[in-house]
């Protein structure tokens, strides 16, 4: 489809969305090209940055309006075919629609690609973006405000009543999410149309057993159709942070860490199965990636929108495109690329290597990460202390963090800190020496003060009442400021 | 207003950093104007801020004015490859309301220091972000496109492109500032030269080099006097223009300059194209009125533009063979005609030459400068 911007009264026409004429004010109308032609094919073979599979064609379309656009794809084409949007043929399609500037259109594109999936006037939807921590969307793994404002005016074009929306997530643990849900800019899109914003971790709660695991799932999200909104970014434990991930945080806090300790890529599917009705949009708008949120990461500008019923096909799907490692999810079986049904855009055409995730990739040559699998709690902690502490130098300390860290890897570490309630609790029975633990009841402010002791210090430094009230003094400071 | 000094470094892939390659050229322009700096009362300067490059010198007006210690009104106009005949036409519209008797107009670029793919990233930006740069259109593709279309419509042919390109090398080969410079190309390695972006092939494309140009424009009266200057800007992405084989931006900016300079096409008696890719070499020819739509290719095919033809074109080389330091692209153009003017250009010296063109585009036809100059004395 071709979109032009075009002035009911002038007719000048743009390819970007304007409200208002700046010519004679008129009304702009969105002008929809669907009957393309190629006139025009070029077969690149200079590989650059964003495009670095070749050969490749850059056709050249024209619509019935006489508007014309450039479309890259793998595919052979003569001048004068039609060129012809295919839609999906099977439920576990991916649809992967490129955002001309216009998320709404994007997203109502990668809807009509798909089959099997229809909204109802008197659906009931939960929206679950990703939300993460309190930081602007493209800080951090926080779902692009101006997605979610799209995906609202598209549900409401399907005729559902603000009152049947709610848009619900959970910060990471040890985080705020009304605050993150505020900085991020969501629940401002939320006050805009009148629609709930609830704060998952504060319930109610489902207690279920699925495949043997006990879960205490948000009530709503069995209740409800969910919009699974994440932001597709990469991720040091799992490859990419995507559409299964952003699906953990519908459980309460206990039930998360529980899934961590008893290893994620386990307990994860087994949640899935209790949700039933999922539709992914996943926002990729800007994306993100390295070892983010907030100081290491970095937005990836993909412009893409990715939908399908099947959350598996649709990570697989964007780990072949950004070429990120991908978790593999026990009980799920592996899925062959041959065998994902892509349409909209090929992946082959969209192939863009991310930077990966790595902990150790944490702006400090000094600070050496062992992962045990940990929790988003663990993580955040993590991820608070050497974000702040960016740049440091100081003798080599290897932290520790997650249930599932093996002796072996600890042994010939001098200064170990074990950091993180699983870590503690699992490494509590062996023999293993530590320069020190930091528990998640630690003051934040202590931690960091602690962490930074024990960088530039020798020996087993510890929290002093001096760093306890410097740590009171920076709180006091923060409010005042 | 008049050239009265012009100097350029040459282009290539030196190492040396921007604030040396504009002290070389500024210093040539200076010499050959036989001012010095305490005579310039302002500059205006082009330059792309490349951020690959290393320099991260993003306040490219105040690092001049570091480097020539003096302070004076210092502008500068980015305007993709277009820069330098953007900078020039600035110039020419400065005085107009200004009591300025010498400015200094310096285009230059370092855009060689990093990898081929980050270099290709870096230019690629001068493209429409959304739908072109996601969509792998970068310049090779967006001037294939075009070209095809050319092609199509007028029946020019790849044979026709590889004779542009062949011409302008054999013009760089006598060049000492160029890029190719004493490096012979033949017309058969042209033609089996590996296709970039189809129809268009390696030789069809400019090739991106670092430098600097620089010129003197003055009231005072010299040898060489601007007598039109021109820009004009169409919309970023080709694909959005009702025509694709004429660019507006140029058809309009060489109206105006003709008519500022009360001549037509047929008095013009040789021209710097912006021959980034040949295919642009083509439809300028008609786009500037050197030949009806459709014609260029006849201009062509019978050396109508070469070194020894009626109206040669890109004597120096062109972007083709000469290169092209984006920014520095359009003031080297202006420093290869007022050598051709002045008789000083050396075994690629063209006879009586009265009046010159220069014609330095931005994008694919997004910025055009078209600037006339005649022999004053």
């Amino acid at each position: 489809m071709i979109i032009r911007w075009v002035c009911e009264t002038c007719n000048k026409r743009w390819i970007y969305p304007i409200e208002k004429c700046i010519y004679c004010k008129g009304v702009i109308t969105k002008q929809k090209g669907t009957k393309l032609k190629v006139i025009g094919i070029t077969k690149v073979n200079i590989p650059s940055p964003m495009h670095p599979i070749v050969p490749y064609n850059v056709l050249l379309l024209q619509d019935e309006h006489g508007n014309r656009l450039p479309k890259k794809t793998m595919n052979d084409y003569n001048i004068g075919e039609d060129y012809i949007e295919k839609i999906a043929k099977t439920n576990d399609a991916v649809a992967i629609v490129k955002v001309k500037y216009d998320i709404y259109e994007a997203i109502k594109e990668a809807i009509g690609l798909l089959k099997g999936f229809e909204f109802d006037s008197k659906d009931k939807i939960l929206i679950k973006p990703s939300i993460v921590t309190a930081a602007y969307s493209y800080q951090a793994v926080n779902t692009n405000p101006d997605f979610i404002d799209a995906l609202i005016r598209v549900l409401f074009d399907f005729g559902i009543k603000k009152e049947n929306i709610i848009v619900a997530e959970q910060a990471l643990i040890g985080s705020d999410s009304k605050d993150a849900a505020s900085k991020a800019g969501n629940l401002d899109i939320c006050k805009k149309y009148g629609i709930e914003f609830m704060d998952i971790s504060k319930g109610p709660f489902k207690e279920m057993e699925i495949d043997d695991y006990k879960f205490n799932v948000f009530k709503e999200a069995l209740n409800r159709k969910i919009i699974n909104c994440p932001i597709m970014k990469s991720n040091f434990q799992l490859g990419i942070s995507g559409a299964v991930e952003n699906l953990s945080r519908l459980v309460d806090e206990q039930t998360q860490r529980n899934m961590y300790f008893d290893d994620i890529t386990i307990t994860l599917p087994k949640l899935v199965k209790s949700l039933e009705n999922i539709f992914t949009i996943a926002d990729a708008t800007n994306g993100m990636q390295a070892q983010g949120p907030l100081a290491l990461g970095e937005p990836a500008f993909l412009n893409l929108v990715l939908a399908g019923k099947n959350i598996y096909n649709l990570d697989t799907t964007f780990s072949e495109i950004t070429m990120l490692p991908l978790t593999r999810w026990i009980g799920i079986p592996a899925i062959e690329k041959k065998n994902l049904e892509v349409i909209g855009n090929s992946m082959e055409s969209l192939k863009y290597p991310l930077k990966q995730a790595n902990p150790n990739d944490n702006g400090h040559p000094d600070i050496k990460i062992i992962d045990g699998k940990a929790c988003p709690a663990c993580l955040n902690i993590m991820n608070n202390i050497t974000t702040r502490l960016v740049g440091l130098r100081g003798d080599e300390i290897t932290i520790a963090i997650g249930a599932h860290i093996k002796e072996s890897e600890l042994s010939n570490k001098d200064r170990l800190v074990i950091l993180g309630d699983c870590a503690i609790k699992s490494l509590a029975k062996t023999n293993i020496a530590s320069a020190a633990k930091i528990d998640e009841k630690t003051d934040s402010v202590e931690q960091v003060l602690l962490m930074k002791k024990l960088l530039t210090t020798k020996g087993t430094p510890k929290i002093t009442p001096v760093d306890k009230v410097k740590s009171k003094m920076k709180k006091l400071l923060s409010k005042v400021m | 207003m008049f050239i009265k000094g012009v100097g350029m470094t040459k282009f290539g892939i030196q190492e040396d950093p921007s604030v040396q390659l504009v002290y070389e050229a500024a210093t040539e322009a200076l010499d050959d104007s036989d001012i010095s700096m305490n005579d310039v009362d302002a500059i205006v300067l082009s330059n792309m801020d490349i951020r690959s490059n290393g320099e991260r010198q993003r306040h490219s007006a105040s690092m001049i004015s570091s480097l020539f210690q003096k302070k004076m009104p210092i502008i500068a106009v980015p305007a993709g490859c277009a820069g330098g005949g953007t900078a020039l036409w600035t110039a020419m519209n400065f005085y107009k309301n200004s009591s300025y008797k010498n400015m200094l107009v310096i285009g230059f670029e370092r855009p060689i220091a990093n990898t081929s793919k980050r270099v290709t990233d870096e230019i690629l930006m001068g493209g429409e972000r959304i739908y072109e740069q996601t969509e792998g259109l970068n310049f090779p593709a967006q001037n294939a496109l075009v070209a095809q279309q050319y092609m199509l419509k007028y029946g020019a042919t790849m044979d026709d492109l590889a004779l542009v390109a062949f011409k302008n090398h054999k013009n760089a080969f006598l060049n000492p500032k160029a890029r190719f410079y004493k490096k012979k190309v033949t017309l058969e390695e042209i033609k089996n030269s590996p296709i970039y972006a189809s129809p268009l092939r390696l030789f069809d494309c400019s090739i991106t080099c670092n430098g600097a140009a620089a010129l003197v424009l003055s009231k005072e009266e010299s040898d060489v006097e601007v007598i039109g200057s021109a820009q004009e800007s169409d919309f970023l992405a080709p694909f959005e223009r009702e025509d694709l084989t004429s660019w507006h931006s140029t058809v309009k900016s060489a109206e105006e300059a003709y008519k500022q300079a009360n001549i037509t096409p047929n008095d013009i008696d040789i021209a710097e194209i912006h021959d980034a890719f040949t295919s642009v070499e083509l439809i300028s020819y008609e786009d500037l009125g050197f030949c009806g739509k459709g014609e260029g290719k006849e201009l062509i095919r019978k050396g109508y533009t070469n070194l020894d033809g009626k109206m040669p074109v890109n004597t120096s080389g062109g972007l083709k063979a000469k290169g092209h330091p984006i920014s520095a692209t359009g003031i080297s153009q202006i420093y290869e005609l007022t050598k051709q003017i002045r008789k000083q250009a050396g075994d690629r010296q063209v006879s009586n030459v009265n009046y010159a063109l220069a014609q330095n585009i931005g994008g694919a036809g997004s910025t055009v400068t078209v600037h006339i100059l005649k022999k004053a004395k």
